[in-house]
């Protein structure tokens, strides 16, 4: 962002002409790249069967062959030419744009698609780069909209720094920092705070003691006991593919989960992640939509924690791919998980946000607790302690000023946060053993994500008090929220970064006085977009 | 109808036409008609004696099941229709439905991104509609069916007007 620069140039009084930029092209190199895996399968097609044959100790080539080479050369060729002919046809034809208000892709030479992003709306903005791009330098630029499924724009592969320079480009714009007419080599990156990193072993840790060790154990058990019951010893065999496929897990998770770094910058949360793969995303400042904060049972003996968060693009964590990008940390000790907590919710709206946290995370109320609330979390009540003979005490949901909190899970601790302008919709639901003990849950619809925020067995006057009050809290937060454009509302958490806040333009007049804005954090959350 | 216990206190339900309940009568028919005429395919061929399995209690006894069960959804139906219900309020709309498995749902007008109205034939032919209501969240699944076609139209534009009005972003 230009904040020392030019900060004049920016200033909302003085309206700069919309000047488009540049149309650029991707690295050259990009779709060999990106179609290597075709490249190889061509490779391996004809390379299989000589490798074949000499294993069998024949000829290197087939006898037959000699007639036919010829026409094979030139199929061969044929199919290369086509190949790298299509490669370079779809580097010539895509091109990208950064705009005032936009960034635009166009693709194919078939099949044209202009495509069109509005910058308002950027969700996050991510820089992967795969084992083979990062060998080359290169890397992926993705970007997300509020749209679930396909990323709105894609560009693979520009060199790092182009990368980098775009991201910082397109983060400053969607800011409302830059709105002239620069062109991305004059905006710096943000600059950026490291606040946390997970150390190898306490990853390798904490995927020993996670569920799937759980389910590995419990299956190998059962294995052992019904192969020594039948004596039969080829059940192990058997066992073979299935040991692979686990294997293979907790490679996946150790290759998305090392060297596990999260920043604070102006532009928003960094995360910085993977072994051969990397993968650097840029989760603008109250994009999150729902925090989910999880503990399996063994983690316990650590006090490890990890969280996922709903990001509007990000969309299902149905794939690998997906479940890593929804990961805000992957393992960490309750400090990293309340100083995460800050940074996504740099207002938490209660006076000591660290025991209301602690007592989400971990506590459980005492049983006589309808009388006297202890940690302020509002329980199932006792009267329905058959339907959840565990959760009861633990199921609870505690509403601050910015955000409402939801505790469950006796064994399994979960702790879900949704910030109030973050709701959609919400319903209450009711079935009949629910009535007969009188109680019900509350539903927050987020979007899509890992995350479904429920607030389980509350007692029917608390949910119906709930609902009409979340409603209105909902309806109060959104009120406040006047631009998408989140500029100067991270509350700084190193005096690096601090100093480059009062250098930002001013978008909003309430932020006239930038160290205003540092002190009242009702002003704030004002204009979290 | 009397307000159910999770209802928000002081809310005057709007309800469904009650030609709604046809609707349903229809669908419920043909779902079920196809259902048991499947399901009795083995006591068909038991009786005709060409399968010896499954034995005859068998082959009585599920289609039998599921009769008593349809004739049970049949009968819930009118109460169903019913128990549906909204309310515009000043910045939501509310949407109630169900007698067993209840449920009060809110959509604030500013989240709404777009407004869906529905007519499948049967409805066409009585004059009614569907509304739905999307949000960004995909759980957001609000249904208004067995609305009048008039009262479909101004609610669309009701509820878009005031959408336009609250939008907010994300």
């Amino acid at each position: 962002m230009s904040l020392e620069s030019s900060p004049t140039e920016s200033l909302p009084g003085k309206p700069e002409p919309a000047v488009d930029g540049p149309w650029n092209r991707v690295h050259p190199a990009s779709p060999f790249v990106r179609g290597w895996v075709a490249l190889a399968a061509v490779g391996f097609f004809f390379g299989r069967d000589a490798f074949e044959r000499m294993l069998q100790g024949r000829d290197f080539l087939d006898p037959n062959l000699s007639g036919r080479v010829p026409w094979l050369l030139a199929g061969g060729a044929a199919v290369l030419l086509l190949t790298v002919g299509g490669f370079i046809l779809s580097w010539y034809f895509t091109r990208y744009q950064v705009a005032a208000g936009y960034v635009r892709v166009n693709t194919g030479f078939l099949f044209k698609q202009q495509r069109q992003a509005r910058l308002d709306r950027v969700q996050a903005i991510d820089i992967v780069q795969p084992l083979l791009a990062r060998i080359f330098g290169l890397a992926e630029l993705k970007f997300e909209v509020a749209d679930a499924g396909e990323s709105a724009v894609r560009l693979a592969y520009l060199p790092l720094d182009q990368a980098k320079q775009l991201r910082a480009t397109i983060l400053a714009r969607a800011a409302g920092a830059v709105s002239g007419p620069e062109t991305a080599e004059e905006i710096p990156e943000a600059p950026e705070h490291v606040v946390l990193s997970v150390p190898p072993s306490r990853l390798i840790g904490s995927l020993l003691l996670s569920e799937q060790t759980i389910g590995i154990l419990a299956g190998a058990a059962v294995v052992v006991v019904v192969s020594v019951l039948t004596q039969n010893q080829t059940l192990f065999l058997a066992l073979i593919p299935g040991v692979l496929g686990i294997g293979a897990a907790y490679w996946n998770s150790f290759n998305k989960g090392y060297n596990f770094t999260a920043a604070i910058s102006p532009d928003g949360i960094r995360l910085r992640y993977g072994l051969l793969d990397t993968q650097a995303q840029t989760l603008p400042p109250g994009r999150i939509q729902a925090l989910m904060v999880t503990q399996p049972p063994l983690w316990r003996i650590f006090g490890w924690y990890r969280m996922h968060v709903n990001v509007a693009g990000y969309g299902v964590s149905g794939s690998s791919e997906g479940a890593a990008r929804t990961m805000l940390l992957p393992v960490g000790m309750k400090s990293d998980v309340l100083r995460m907590m800050s940074l996504v919710l740099p207002d938490p709206g209660v006076e000591d946000p660290e025991r209301v946290f602690t007592a989400g995370l971990d506590g459980i109320s005492s049983v006589g607790a309808e009388s006297t609330p202890g940690d302020g979390f509002i329980t199932t009540p006792r009267r329905a302690r058959l339907l959840a003979p565990l959760g009861w005490r633990r199921n609870g949901f505690f509403a601050t000023r910015t955000a409402l909190l939801i505790r469950s899970g006796r064994w399994w601790h979960t702790l879900v946060m949704v910030p109030h302008q973050r709701t959609q919709s919400m319903a209450l639901h009711q079935g009949p053993w629910a009535r007969r003990f009188g109680v019900a849950d509350l539903v927050l619809h987020t979007t899509a994500g890992p995350v479904s925020p429920r607030v389980f067995q509350a007692g029917v006057e608390q949910a119906v008090e709930l609902f009409d009050q979340q409603a209105a809290r909902a309806r109060e937060a959104r009120k406040r929220q006047t631009s998408e454009q989140w500029l100067a509302q991270v509350a700084p958490q190193s005096p690096e970064v601090a100093a480059t806040i009062p250098a930002q333009p001013a978008q909003q007049q309430q932020l006239a006085d930038p160290t205003q804005a540092q002190t009242s954090p009702q002003q704030e959350d004002r204009h979290d977009g | 109808m009397h307000t159910e216990a999770i209802d928000p206190p002081g809310v005057q339900w709007l309800r469904v036409s009650p030609k709604y309940v046809t609707v349903r009568l229809v669908e419920w028919a043909i779902g079920n008609v196809v259902m048991l005429a499947f399901l009795s395919l083995p006591l068909i061929f038991v009786l005709l004696g060409w399968w010896r399995w499954p034995p005859l209690w068998l082959a009585i006894t599920v289609p039998a099941v599921m009769l008593v069960l349809a004739l049970w959804r049949l009968v819930l139906i009118p109460r169903q229709v019913r128990a549906i219900g909204y309310a515009e309020r000043d910045d939501d709309l509310l949407i109630r439905r169900g007698i067993f498995f209840q449920r009060t749902m809110v959509v604030p007008y500013g989240r709404m991104q777009y407004v869906d109205v529905a007519v499948g034939p049967v409805e066409r032919s009585l004059g009614l509609c569907t509304l739905k209501l999307h949000t960004a969240s995909a759980g957001t699944n609000a249904q208004l069916p067995g609305l009048p076609s008039a009262e479909g139209a101004r609610l669309r534009e009701q509820l878009s007007a005031r959408g336009e009005a609250r939008l907010a972003g994300l």
